[in-house]
């Protein structure tokens, strides 16, 4: 890349931040930290506020209150064009009357780049998303991908601190977004510019992520790393919305057992080992279990009676869907390869050692774990 | 069919129930391919009576001379009439003109269209890029710029007359403000300032309206993407909104020129009948005087002048249906 970074200014702190649409409020009180160069998913429900988030960040939404600080500098009054950020539509929001060159060329003219400068610019930037055989056509005459390289290539000529994506992968078919998704990466990784992404796509969330931010009803609902949020979900909404399919929640008791440990008794006579921190809870809690899919084992021995419905074979996986022996709530057990059990057929099942999530059922958090504190 | 439930429904049966027969019986005996021209017989009748016939009566009346109505009663003079409105020692002074009134008209109309297409075509597209922002009570706004629209020409001429008169409000407003009051309507260039007014104010509610449409189609994220890509107001303006908004304009251009060229009615009530002299004496008017408010009726005359002008009106129509199909697309 021709154009060198003198200094971090991509680091990015929302402060207090709410917005309210009339007697609507979207955000509530979100506080963030974004560090220079990370690149950060916004992921949650169609609704929660994210790509209001985004729109605030990028100036296009004015605060109701809270500050925004972009590179140190309180951003909070400034427009769009001021906070020295470049923004990628979910419609590309391509200037149709303009040839690619020209989209790019805009945001530079308006701030009067001299033409030598536009034009090493745009020829990067060009070469960088192989758009050049595409430069002096109209965005119509384009295809859906190659939009979405001319939105993301007229974000990277104005080399800006921060990059935001909204949905930008949403219009595309699948084996394209695939595609995409992992280009997006890879120029992170050459620029080493933040980027915030908007989805509410879960696996462009882990794929993509240095950090995620998940957000439910204008609340964050956790950040941390993909694995982090994946392996240790601060309460069920998060637990429930990363991880495709869904975690399996069962209904069970806390049972101190003879070492001191807390066990969880979902019934059937099993006592899972959990690594919740015994000192918080007490014989007898009402408590939820929660096991991914794939955290489930199969079992010779003791286990959970697994009921079996009906599976989907995806060839190098299968998901199993049934019940527990005499409930209703649907489980899905997760098995690497082929496996074929008949439907009605009994299996034992046993959560993985320490994939047993615990929460309460009443605030939905997830209990203290030993050593940890709540995660 | 399904079963028919409301009022409205009970009557489409019943059409139905009337109508199928005879329908089925014209079918059977033209074929299917000739239905769509048998619904659409009625129609053609009524605008082959009121359209197509005076068309073809008037180009018929164009070759001959006289006085006689009828048209079996009129000798046939051939392109005499043409030659007769053609003839000029110079075309730009009307004075040196057989026709000296014709190309009065012409030049007359001419000046109008120019000025009555750049204001309207100004005054619609400010109009249209306020009532198009956030402002407060945009609906009255728009519904208030639009009402002059469905007035009649005639009241509109009347009202401004009433208006601009010796007596008028407007003098009343100026002695008020301590200037002399001015007889407008008979001072050429005031006369003609106003005429183009009251013509601006009368159409531009409509042609507001195409171009505020064609605004509301610019995608809004282009205007954000423009923000963020530092664009100031007048480039917004000038380099997204108004080329995304050229088809609409140039459909409301041609519409504009078409109806210009036609000015009659309310300049006719405004103005007294073209006045002061022949100051406000355009096309319209040049033909209706020369066929029916003359000493003499030249029916012959009048219609080779409208045959004059419904060429150059086929042009800018044309024109309007093409461009009309390229803003569809």
């Amino acid at each position: 890349m021709v154009i060198y970074r003198e200094q971090a200014m991509g680091d990015l702190k929302l402060k207090n931040l709410n917005k309210s649409f009339g007697a609507v409020d979207v955000l509530h009180d979100v506080n963030l930290q974004i560090d220079n160069g990370e690149f950060v998913v916004f992921v949650g429900p169609s609704g929660c506020g994210k790509s209001t988030l985004l729109r605030i960040i990028a100036g296009l939404e004015d605060v109701t209150s809270g500050a925004i600080a972009i590179g140190g500098r309180d951003v909070s009054a400034l427009s769009p064009a001021e906070r020295k950020i470049a923004m990628v539509f979910q419609s590309y929001a391509l200037y149709p009357h303009m040839s690619v060159r020209k989209n790019l060329a805009f945001g530079l003219e308006n701030l009067k780049f001299k033409r030598a400068e536009i034009d090493a610019r745009i020829t990067e930037a060009a070469r960088m998303l192989a758009i050049e055989p595409y430069l002096d056509r109209r965005p119509k005459q384009l295809s859906g991908g190659q939009r979405q390289r001319v939105a993301i290539g007229r974000a990277i000529v104005r080399d800006p601190d921060i990059f935001l994506f909204d949905e930008p992968l949403s219009n595309l078919d699948a084996a394209l977004r695939v595609q995409t998704r992992a280009e997006i990466t890879k120029l992170h990784r050459e620029m080493q510019t933040t980027m915030i992404y908007v989805t509410h796509d879960q696996v462009e969330a882990m794929t993509m992520a240095d950090k995620i931010v998940v957000l439910r009803a204008g609340r964050i609902e956790q950040v941390g790393t993909p694995l982090e949020l994946f392996d240790h979900p601060r309460n069920l909404f998060v637990a429930g919305f990363l991880g495709s399919p869904r975690m399996n929640i069962l209904k069970g008791r806390i049972v101190i057992g003879d070492d001191g440990g807390a066990l969880v008794d979902v019934g059937y006579g099993t006592l899972l080992r959990s690594d919740v921190d015994p000192a918080t809870v007490t014989s007898g809690q009402e408590v939820l279990a929660g096991v991914r899919p794939a955290h489930f084992g199969l079992s010779d021995g003791e286990g959970l009676p697994f009921e079996v419905q009906y599976h989907e074979s995806l060839g190098t996986e299968t998901y199993v869907y049934g019940n527990l022996q005499g409930q209703s709530e649907q489980v899905i057990v997760h098995q690497a390869g082929h496996f074929a059990p008949a439907p009605g057929a009994i299996l034992k099942i046993v959560p993985l050692e320490g994939r047993l999530h615990v929460f309460d059922p009443a605030s939905e958090l997830a209990l203290a774990r030993a050593g940890h504190g709540r995660a | 069919m399904a079963r028919a439930t409301g009022f409205a429904d009970r009557a489409l049966d019943l059409v139905m129930a009337l109508f199928e027969a005879p329908i089925n019986a014209v079918e059977r005996l033209i074929g299917k391919g000739g239905m769509p021209y048998v619904f659409l017989a009625p129609n053609l009748v009524l605008f082959g009576i009121f359209t197509f016939l005076p068309i073809a009566i008037a180009i018929g009346y164009a070759f001959t001379g006289g006085t006689e109505l009828l048209i079996s009663n009129r000798p046939f003079v051939g392109l005499d009439n043409f030659r007769k409105l053609m003839t000029c020692d110079s075309y730009l002074v009307p004075g040196s003109c057989e026709e000296s009134l014709f190309w009065t008209a012409i030049w007359n109309t001419l000046w109008f269209v120019g000025f009555n297409v750049a204001a309207t075509l100004l005054v619609a597209l400010v109009t249209a890029l306020i009532l198009n922002r956030a402002i407060a009570a945009r609906g009255f706004f728009r519904a208030m710029f639009f009402y002059p629209v469905l007035l009649s020409p005639v009241v509109i001429g009347l009202i401004w007359k009433w208006f601009l008169d010796r007596n008028g409000l407007l003098n009343v407003f100026l002695q008020m403000l301590g200037v002399p009051p001015e007889i407008f309507l008979l001072d050429v260039g005031w006369s003609r300032f106003f005429v183009v007014v009251v013509s601006v104010w009368f159409h531009m509610g409509f042609y507001t309206l195409i171009l505020l449409a064609g605004l509301q189609a610019i995608p809004k994220d282009l205007y954000e993407a423009a923000a963020i890509d530092a664009a100031t107001p007048s480039r917004t303006l000038f380099r997204i909104t108004l080329p995304l908004l050229g088809p609409n304009l140039l459909v409301v251009l041609i519409l504009l020129m078409i109806r210009s060229v036609q000015i009659f009615d309310e300049a006719w009530v405004l103005t007294n009948g073209g006045g002061p002299g022949t100051a406000n004496t355009f096309l319209v008017q040049y033909i209706y005087q020369m066929a029916f408010a003359g000493d003499l009726r030249l029916f012959g005359l009048a219609s080779a002048a409208s045959v004059l002008m419904g060429l150059v009106l086929l042009v800018l129509t044309l024109a309007q249906l093409r461009l009309g199909k390229k803003v569809e697309s």
